[in-house]
This record gives structure tokens, C-alpha cells and sequence, in this order.
């Protein structure tokens, strides 16, 4: 694992704000993430986590603040959202496979819809993501015969078949059936091993102090405290770090 | 025939009295093919508009949402009857139809007309039976769709539509049924469907109910059992759904 010093992404000031302010989600959020790295998002449950990383490919609209994406203002109206979101990969707690079609079909339709390759070369790619994954077998099952944990392993497929440069996970394990969360992990490791830079909501903290480079605590919308893991988890400053750790480790 | 006498000691006002039949027999099976070009075409035509109307209705523009909720009120909260006869002698006595006879009994200088209005009025219903069904499309399928980087509209047409035409397909066949039975309203304004059938042979026998007995028949002969298949329909694509 080699981190370059080059920012993939870049949040200045992050506010979001639902029912017209009453509710602050986000409240100033800043971090940068670097291109090789793995930050991985912790917190309780409505501390703004999710809400901060659906923000980077601006699934959530922010309120006030700046995403960069590779040094360009996302959040600038004028830029072709859909052209950088095409290299900013996601997976969703609940997978969001296209159930109508087979497994093959939703790992090619993106990049073929969008003329980046022909059906061929992305029968192709999707044949070797898959047996990377070790599901090539499924490529002609639809999502409703697979399991949870098969069908989060397709939707990362999915994400990759686009070759983008960043992964962002949504709490990808969240919806899993315990006996699947590792065979999912396992395939996030890997990637974090080839270089992948990921952004990752979890509640998984082995994975977080196993995996990434760094670690991220919110809450209220805040980010409290940012550490690598070993020195999070083990040595946490802020007092409410200290409170969320003690009852989830 | 052996049952024409079952009728000759019953009164016109009889329900049962139906000694019509082997003469005007011929004008009862007009009427109901009439009725079903009425309602499938009205139902058909209808489907492009009202797809519009619930994408306009889901738009984030206000005007654009404001002018199909227009639409569709104004639709919904009139009588079809005013409708029909507003389209009827104010549309189409600017555009005038040729009076031609297709199949020997429809005369499409009525029936376009009739059709239109039907179709119009369809399309309000129609346009909230798709909105429901798109909006009951999880909203992560939207979201996976454009987080790999696909267009509203590409979203739109490759994952939310399909899903939710599919969804919708019963509440449609049963719009089909709700226009067979609101079609007999034509009959005010000429068009040889059923309802027109029934009141020319009372008119012409002088047996004032039995007519509309029939008619009521076969208007239920059509659409019970069609209503009972799209049930059925209905079920095995929910079995089919399952996980």
C-alpha cells in the first residue's frame, strides 16, 4: 500500500441542511483523501456519516461547501456531474442491483450505455470481475437467486466495471446476514491491496483498524477526530470519541 | 325457433322478455365489438400521454409539474359526459372528420372523436397509475443508475420504467375494464356501441327493458372475468417477485 501525495478528493466546509435548516446534517465537514488511500467513516448511527460520503459523487446535494474531484468543483452547476460520477464508484448498504436484469447485464449496462465499451469488452471485463469475485457462474442468475453476500460482491463487480478511481462504500456490510460479511470484506481487502483509494461507511471496526490508513470519527454532523486506526481505537482524544468507542469495541 | 314462443305471453316491460333477439340480435354484437374498439383504443392511446403526464408530474421544474397536475385535475374533477360533449361539438366541429364507415358499422366521424375524449380523459387516470408505479420504485435503483455515472433520463428509461411499467401492467388492464363500462356514455352522442345498441332495439320494439337487461349482461360478461385474469395475473407476478 503506497500513498501518493496527489488529493483525489478534496471537501471544503460541507453543510447540508434538510427542512429548510432546521436539520444540519453536516456541519462544516473538511477532509482530504488521497489517491492509494482507505478512510474508513465511523460514528453512531445519524452522526452525518452517510450523508458525508453520498455527498462526494453529490447524491446528496449539499447545502453550502465545495466537493473537488481531482482538483474541479463538482458542486459547480456548470460541470458535467454524470462524466466525473462515471469514475467515482459506489456501493450501497442495500446493493441497489437492477433486478430485471441478469447479473452480466447490470455489470455491463453502464459502461456500454455510455459508449466507454463495446458489449464485447465489457462481456468481457464483467467475465473476469467476476471470477475474480468467484461468482462467474452467476453471470446469467438474476439478483433475486443470489444471496445477500453474492449479491454485494456483483454490485462492487458493478462499480469496478466502470474502472473508477475511487470507491465509496455506504455501510456495505449493514444489510448482510453475518455469515456474509466476510466474504464481502474480502473482497474489499483485496482491492485495498491493489491500490484502490476508498471511502468507506462502516460499523465494521476490524475491518476499519485492519484495513485502512485512516480513520474518520463523526458525529452531529461533525468530524470530531481523524487518526490513523491504531492510534483511534487505541488512544482516542476526544471524549466522545472515547464514549462511541467504549460501547462498540 | 323452439324458444321464440317462451316470449309471446310476456310483457314489454318484462326483464326477461327477450324475443328481440333473433332480429336485432346482430346489432347487440356490433355494439359490443364497438365498445371494445372504444375502450382499447382510448386505453392505447392514452398510455404516451400519461407517460409524459407523471414524468411531468415528477419534475422538479415547478411550472412543468403545475401544468400536467392542471391537466389532470381539470380531468378528474369533470364529468366525462361534459367532456365528451365539449370535445365533441367544439374540437372536432373545427377539425372536421370525413364521414367514412369502416367494418360496415363504425363511422369514424364519430368514433375519432369519441376515441379523443376517451383517451384524453384516460390519460388523467392513466398518467397517476404510472406515477405511483414509478414512485414505487425504490429510489436506490435511481441512485445506483446515476452513481455509475448514467443520465436522468438514461435512468430513467433503462432502470426506473421498466420496473415500474411492469408494476403497473394490472392497474392498466383494469383501466381497459373502467373504459368498456364509461364508453357507453357515447352512446349520448350517436356512436353504435352497446348502450346505443340496447336504446335503438327498445326504441324499435317497444320492450323497454329487456334490452338493457342483455346489455347489462354482456357488460359483465366482459369484464368480470377480465377482472378476475388480471387478478390472476396480478398473483403469479407477485409469487414471481419473491426473493
Amino acid at each position: 500500500m503506497e500513498i501518493n501525495n496527489d488529493i483525489i478528493i478534496s471537501v471544503e466546509n460541507l453543510v447540508k441542511e434538510f427542512n429548510g435548516g432546521q436539520i444540519k446534517a453536516l456541519n462544516g465537514c473538511s477532509l482530504d483523501i488521497y489517491h492509494g488511500e482507505v478512510v474508513a467513516i465511523i460514528g453512531p448511527s445519524g452522526s452525518g456519516k452517510s450523508t458525508f460520503l453520498r455527498s462526494l459523487n453529490l447524491l446528496e446535494e449539499p447545502s453550502s461547501g465545495t466537493i473537488k474531484f481531482k482538483g474541479i468543483d463538482i458542486t459547480d452547476k456548470k460541470v458535467n456531474l454524470d462524466l466525473h460520477r462515471q469514475k467515482m464508484g459506489m456501493v450501497f448498504q442495500h446493493f441497489n442491483l437492477f433486478p430485471h436484469m441478469s447479473v452480466k447485464k447490470n455489470i455491463t449496462l453502464a459502461p456500454v450505455k455510455l459508449k466507454l465499451k463495446t458489449q464485447a469488452e465489457a462481456d468481457e471485463l464483467a467475465m473476469k470481475l467476476l471470477d475474480r469475485v468467484g461468482l462467474a457462474d452467476k453471470a446469467d442468475a438474476y439478483p433475486a437467486q443470489l444471496s445477500g453476500g453474492q449479491k454485494q460482491r456483483i454490485a462492487i463487480v458493478r462499480a469496478l466495471a466502470m474502472e473508477p478511481e475511487v470507491m465509496l462504500f455506504d455501510e456495505p456490510t449493514s444489510a448482510l446476514d453475518p455469515e456474509m460479511v466476510g466474504e464481502v470484506l474480502d473482497v474489499m481487502k483485496e482491492l485495498a491491496h491493489e491500490g484502490m483509494t476508498m471511502a468507506v461507511v462502516t460499523h465494521e471496526m476490524g475491518f476499519a483498524r485492519e484495513v485502512a490508513d485512516r480513520v474518520i470519527f463523526m458525529d452531529e454532523g461533525h468530524i470530531i477526530e481523524e487518526n490513523k486506526p491504531n492510534e483511534l481505537f487505541d488512544n482516542p482524544q476526544n471524549p466522545r470519541t472515547q464514549a462511541f468507542l467504549a460501547k462498540v469495541l | 325457433m323452439w324458444w321464440s314462443n317462451l316470449f309471446a305471453d310476456m310483457s314489454p316491460a318484462s326483464f326477461f322478455n327477450f324475443s328481440f333477439l333473433p332480429k336485432y340480435g346482430l346489432f347487440f354484437i356490433q355494439g359490443i365489438e364497438y365498445t371494445l374498439l372504444l375502450a382499447v383504443f382510448a386505453v392505447l392511446l392514452a398510455v404516451v400521454p400519461a407517460l409524459l403526464l407523471a414524468l411531468m408530474r415528477l419534475s422538479k421544474n415547478r411550472l412543468i409539474r403545475g401544468l400536467s397536475g392542471a391537466y389532470i385535475a381539470v380531468f378528474r374533477s369533470t364529468p366525462l359526459l361534459v367532456q365528451l360533449s365539449i370535445i365533441y361539438f367544439g374540437l372536432f366541429s373545427v377539425i372536421s372528420i370525413p364521414r367514412i364507415t369502416v367494418l360496415g358499422f363504425v363511422d369514424i366521424s364519430r368514433f375519432i372523436p369519441g376515441v379523443v375524449a376517451l383517451a384524453l380523459n384516460s390519460s388523467a387516470y392513466v398518467a397517476e397509475i404510472f406515477r405511483a408505479g414509478i414512485l414505487a420504485v425504490d429510489a436506490g435503483q435511481m441512485e445506483a443508475a446515476r452513481s455509475l455515472g448514467l443520465s436522468k433520463w438514461s435512468s430513467m428509461q433503462l432502470v426506473v420504467l421498466p420496473q415500474a411499467i411492469k408494476n403497473v401492467l394490472p392497474a392498466l388492464a383494469n383501466e381497459i375494464i373502467t373504459m368498456v363500462k364509461e364508453s357507453s356514455i357515447c352512446s349520448m352522442l350517436g356512436m353504435a356501441e352497446l348502450m346505443f345498441a340496447a336504446k335503438a332495439v327498445a326504441s324499435a320494439t317497444y320492450i323497454t327493458l329487456a334490452p338493457y337487461t342483455i346489455a347489462a349482461l354482456i357488460y359483465f360478461c366482459i369484464n368480470y372475468p377480465a377482472s378476475k385474469g388480471i387478478e390472476a395475473i396480478e398473483r403469479r407476478m407477485r409469487r414471481g417477485d419473491k426473493q
